[in-house]
């Protein structure tokens, strides 16, 4: 949890999360609610949540 | 266009992140250069993305989208021809001497190489152009959030100017850095998906220019005449108006935009912050020329089926702002469409923080410490710096709704801003390659050159505007005006500065070193990869960038 706290200091960290986080809202939305049904969203949904978790795990060394 | 709880939410998500942001920087705000200059330590992938990002406010993609329906593909030359030489001389030639001089803004570089009125000269007019382009920028956010979603104009600038005030006012320029960088992302991913929906639906690039006449789709082959050309410009003039005076104006001597490649952690980091931001740069009109010119394919008889139309203005013509708008409208579900509304909100406010954060460096370091209070302590000018940005926001929300009452003025501003960019870069040439220039030419210099841009400005006409002294000369477009107009002003400033400098006291060598080519040591950089070096690295984005215009003739 404190590593996760950190990681917060890392820009990559924070672009990577927010993008995680929005495409959750997409997928989310395109199994459980008939107004975000569409595949568009699936398919940026699934996009967005592989680039959010590359720039999460992906470890910027000169980030501070 | 209506918003759904969903895009509501994506909304609030990229709010609290741009807040959030604004409060992990807080803590690292030691003092007045952390908060205004970042002291120096931000990462090379960083300040390259936040250099083109701040290049990328919502101006220029809506403007580019614009344009991209206006004037077919001949809008990607503000990209190949205008941008990125531009930028590989600003990292080559120039960053040695902007970094190395250790001065903390561009004006600051002035004064070391000039004189205090030069800097002066500058720096208050610099100040002022930021203060409004800010403005405008929160104006223009409000109208559009006004007239696609039918949000109230005045919660609408009151919840972008607080969130914009929030993050910077904790975190200052590394808190506007970081969030171009979530902002870059944001615009590339949220429009990536309606380039592809779109392209797709119009049938592919090959259907594309099969619909539309060919001057639409060719960047060159019909600019060998003004008459051929949706632009109405003839290539030598956009070689140099655009090409040469506006495009090394803008990129080379642009504080704003400089600022992100001064705040790199060595010489070598903001040499390449440029370099390595050219390369993103060559591939944006894929982003925000390319949906443009797919609109107006939609439009065509043949496609009329996909029923994708531009909204017209009152006077029955085509209101090509709105065209990324309407595609966005036409082609994104609920959520994402907010994440298009996000990217476009993201865009108007970073462009707004981009321009309040290089303001307040400005008016604290080349104003305030330099003209009224010197020798105090760094927590004054902290305190300062921070006060700068709360009155910069203050003044940003009076102007845009200056901006609301006078719909005139965003244009007449852009002209007079345009006026003082125009001739600037023959200040720069001139004093950093020729150590003869002196300051007192260097000042006159750039008097002159505002006065012709002017001049010329009011002894032409182009689409109804200027000539307002008298009509001589007659423009097909405003974009060849602006063009003439910054040639025009480039020579009168670069000729009086030489004129000038020849016949006053130049200051001695030893004063000049590390701030003219000649008297520099030039920086030696022991790195083995290739793509860690300067020149190779230039020379490649120089040769793809010839290979696409030839590619796209």
């Amino acid at each position: 949890m404190f590593v996760m706290i950190k990681r917060f200091n890392e820009l990559s960290f924070v672009i990577g999360l927010f993008f995680f986080i929005l495409s959750l809202i997409l997928l989310a939305g395109y199994l459980f609610s008939i107004q975000l049904a569409d595949t568009l969203n699936l398919y940026t949904g699934i996009a967005l949540s592989v680039f959010g978790v590359l720039m999460m795990i992906v470890k910027s060394n000169d980030d501070k | 266009m209506k918003l759904h709880f969903a895009d509501y939410l994506i909304i609030s998500v990229y709010f609290l992140f741009v807040i959030g942001v604004g409060f992990i920087i807080k803590k690292r705000i030691k003092s007045s250069n952390d908060f205004l200059n970042s002291n120096r330590s931000i990462p090379l992938w960083i300040t390259s993305l936040a250099f083109i990002s701040a290049n990328l406010g919502a101006q220029e993609v809506l403007g580019m989208v614009a344009s991209g329906a206006k004037y077919g593909i001949m809008t990607v030359h503000f990209y190949w021809v205008g941008a990125i030489f531009a930028m590989v001389f600003l990292g080559v030639f120039m960053m040695p001497f902007y970094y190395g001089s250790r001065a903390r803004s561009v004006p600051e570089y002035l004064s070391l190489r000039f004189d205090e009125k030069t800097r002066g000269l500058n720096a208050i007019s610099f100040a002022v152009m930021t203060v409004f382009s800010s403005g405008i920028s929160l104006y223009a956010l409000a109208k559009l959030l006004e007239v696609i979603l039918h949000w109230d104009f005045d919660v609408s600038i009151a919840i972008a100017a607080g969130i914009v005030m929030i993050y910077t006012f904790l975190g200052g320029l590394t808190s506007a850095v970081y969030n171009e960088v979530l902002q870059f992302f944001l615009i590339v991913l949220g429009l990536s998906p309606l380039v592809i929906v779109a392209l797709h639906d119009a049938g592919g690039w090959q259907n594309i220019k099969a619909q539309l006449s060919p001057e639409m789709t060719h960047a060159w082959k019909y600019m060998g005449d003004t008459k051929s050309n949706p632009m109405g410009l003839h290539f030598m003039s956009l070689i140099f108006g655009l090409g040469f005076v506006m495009s090394f104006g803008y990129w080379c001597t642009d504080f704003l935009v400089v600022q992100r490649a001064m705040i790199a952690k060595n010489m070598n980091a903001a040499q390449r912050t440029p370099i390595i931001a050219a390369i993103p740069k060559m591939f944006m009109p894929v982003i925000v020329v390319l949906p443009g010119i797919i609109a107006i394919a939609l439009m065509q008889p043949a496609l009329a089926s996909k029923g994708f139309q531009i909204p017209t203005n009152s006077n029955g013509q085509l209101d090509y702002t709105m065209t990324l708008p309407s595609l966005i409208a036409h082609y994104y579900p609920t959520g994402l469409l907010g994440v298009g509304i996000t990217a476009l909100i993201a865009s108007f406010m970073s462009g707004m923080a981009g321009n309040v954060t290089a303001f307040n460096s400005v008016f604290t370091y080349d104003i305030y410490q330099s003209y009224f209070v010197k020798n105090r302590s760094d927590k004054h000018y902290l305190m300062v710096g921070k006060m700068a940005t709360v009155f910069g926001i203050l003044f940003s929300i009076i102007t845009a709704y200056i901006a609301k009452s006078f719909n005139n003025i965003n244009d007449f501003l852009q002209l007079v801003f345009s006026f003082v960019n125009g001739p600037l870069f023959a200040t720069f040439l001139l004093g950093m390659f020729w150590k003869r220039t002196t300051g007192h030419g260097a000042f006159w210099g750039l008097l002159a050159g505002t006065a012709a841009a002017a001049l010329t400005h009011g002894l032409t006409v182009a689409e109804g505007k200027g000539g307002w002294i008298a009509n001589v000369y007659e423009v097909r477009s405003g974009m060849g005006q602006a063009f003439i107009v910054a040639g025009i002003s480039w020579t009168a400033n670069f000729v009086t500065t030489i004129l000038v400098s020849l016949a006053t006291k130049p200051k001695p060598e030893m004063e000049l070193k590390g701030l003219v080519y000649s008297l520099t040591d030039k920086p030696v950089y022991h790195q083995n990869k290739w793509y860690l070096k300067i020149v190779p690295l230039s020379i490649i984005l120089i040769i793809i960038t010839i290979l696409l215009n030839i590619l796209f003739f």
